[in-house]
C-alpha cells in the first residue's frame, strides 16, 4: 500500500487528488521574521545537503547516517514517478500550469532553457505561479502560462522522446512540479539511483512487464531505460525488464515497436507493492 | 579514497557562463549555482560559485582541468 495515498489520497492515487493543487496562497509571516532580509538560499543550499553525504561515503556508518539524515528531510518535498496516463490526468486538474526552465538541468550541466534557444522541459504547477516574478533567479529563462491541452501535448512529447515524468511536491503533499527528467541531470533520479534517497523520488504506481511472445529483441527499450533497468538477453534475442529495478515511467512501452511492454499496477503484485 | 578536487574561486569567476567543466565532465560531478538568491532581482553572474559536488563519482580522468580556460581547477587523489 502506498502510504501517500493512504494519507492524502481520495480513493485514489494522492496525486490525482485535487486537494494537493491547493497550497494556500498566501501565508501568515510572524512579525519578527519579516524583518530579516530576504535571502534565499535555496539553490545552493541542496548541494550544501548533498556534500557533507559525500564526504563521508568512505565511512559507511558515518554514510548511512547522513543518508538517513538527507532522506528524512526530503520526505517533506516527494517526488514520485508517474506514467504518461496519470501525468495527463494531473494537468487536468492542476491550474495554472507553466513552462519553466529545469533547475537541476540548469546546475549540473550550466544550461539555460529559455524557449528560445532550448526548449523549457519543466511543468510547474499551482497558485505559487502566479507570485514567479518575485524570484526572478529561481525561473531564470521566464515562465510560460500554458493550457492544459498544451500541457497534455508538452507531456507527450518529452516522454516520447524518452523522458521520465517526476511529479515533484513542494510541502508534501502540494504538488508543485511536473517535471521531464533524465539521468544524470536531474538530481532526484540521481539521489534515488547513485545514493539510495528514496523520498526524493519514489517508483510509480506501476511497473513494466515484457510479454515475451511479442518482443522481438529489437532493442529499442534498452537505450531508453533511464534506471538501468533494461537488458538484452543477448542469444535469447529478447529483452529483459527487471522489475524490481523499474520505476514505472513508461518510457520503454511508449517506444516499443511491438506494444510488447505493459505498466501494470505494482500494487497487484504482492513481491513489489511494498517496494517503492 | 575520494578524489579531491579544488576550485580556485579567484581563477574561477563567472562559472555559469564558462561552463566548460560543467559540461566536458563524462561524470556529471560538478554542479553551479547562485551564492545568494534576492528577491526582484536577477542573481549576478560574479555570484556564482561551481562545486565538485559528487566527487564520489570522478574517475580523475583530469578533462575538467585541460578543458578550464584560467587553470582554476585541481584534481588529486588522497588526503595529502
Amino acid at each position: 500500500m502506498c502510504e501517500l495515498c493512504e494519507q492524502f489520497g481520495k480513493d485514489n492515487r494522492w496525486y490525482l487528488n485535487p486537494d494537493n493543487y491547493a497550497r494556500p496562497f498566501y501565508r501568515k509571516i510572524e512579525k519578527d521574521k519579516q524583518k530579516e532580509p530576504m535571502i534565499l538560499d535555496e539553490l545552493r543550499s541542496p548541494f550544501n545537503q548533498i556534500k557533507p553525504m559525500i564526504d563521508v561515503k568512505d565511512n559507511p556508518e558515518a554514510f548511512e547516517k547522513a543518508k538517513e539524515e538527507f532522506s528524512k528531510a526530503w520526505e517533506r518535498s516527494v517526488g514520485q514517478v508517474v506514467s504518461l496516463e496519470d501525468a495527463k490526468k494531473m494537468a487536468e486538474i492542476a491550474q495554472p500550469i507553466a513552462k519553466i526552465d529545469c533547475l537541476c538541468r540548469r546546475s549540473v550541466r550550466a544550461t539555460l532553457e529559455d524557449g528560445e534557444q532550448r526548449p523549457r522541459s519543466c511543468l510547474a504547477t499551482g497558485v505559487g505561479m502566479f507570485r514567479w516574478e518575485e524570484w526572478p533567479e529561481r525561473y531564470k529563462g521566464g515562465v510560460e502560462f500554458i493550457s492544459t491541452a498544451e500541457a497534455i501535448s508538452h507531456i507527450q512529447h518529452w516522454h516520447k522522446r524518452g523522458m521520465v515524468i517526476a511529479l515533484m511536491a513542494f510541502g508534501t503533499p502540494y504538488i508543485g512540479g511536473i517535471c521531464l527528467c533524465d539521468y544524470p541531470d536531474c538530481l532526484a533520479i540521481r539521489m534515488r539511483l547513485d545514493y539510495g534517497i528514496k523520498p526524493i523520488l519514489l517508483k510509480g504506481h506501476e511497473v513494466a512487464k515484457v510479454n515475451y511472445d511479442e518482443c522481438i529483441g529489437c532493442g529499442t527499450c534498452v537505450e531508453r531505460c533511464q534506471f538501468g533497468a533494461i537488458k538484452m538477453e543477448v542469444t535469447l534475442k529478447k529483452t529483459n525488464i527487471d522489475m524490481t529495478r523499474c520505476f514505472g515511467c513508461g518510457v520503454c512501452a511508449n517506444a516499443c515497436p511491438q506494444n510488447a511492454i505493459s505498466l501494470i499496477d505494482r500494487e497487484k503484485l504482492p513481491g513489489l507493492r511494498e517496494e517503492w | 579514497m575520494l578524489p579531491q578536487i579544488t576550485i580556485d574561486k579567484e581563477k574561477c569567476t563567472t562559472p555559469f557562463e564558462c561552463k566548460k567543466c560543467l559540461q566536458v565532465c563524462p561524470q556529471a560531478v560538478f554542479a553551479v549555482g547562485p551564492t545568494k538568491v534576492d528577491r526582484f532581482k536577477e542573481t549576478d553572474p560574479r555570484d556564482y560559485e561551481v562545486q565538485a559536488v559528487f566527487r564520489d563519482k570522478c574517475t580523475v580522468c583530469m578533462d575538467c582541468v585541460k578543458v578550464c580556460p584560467n587553470g582554476a581547477i585541481r584534481v588529486k587523489i588522497g588526503d595529502s
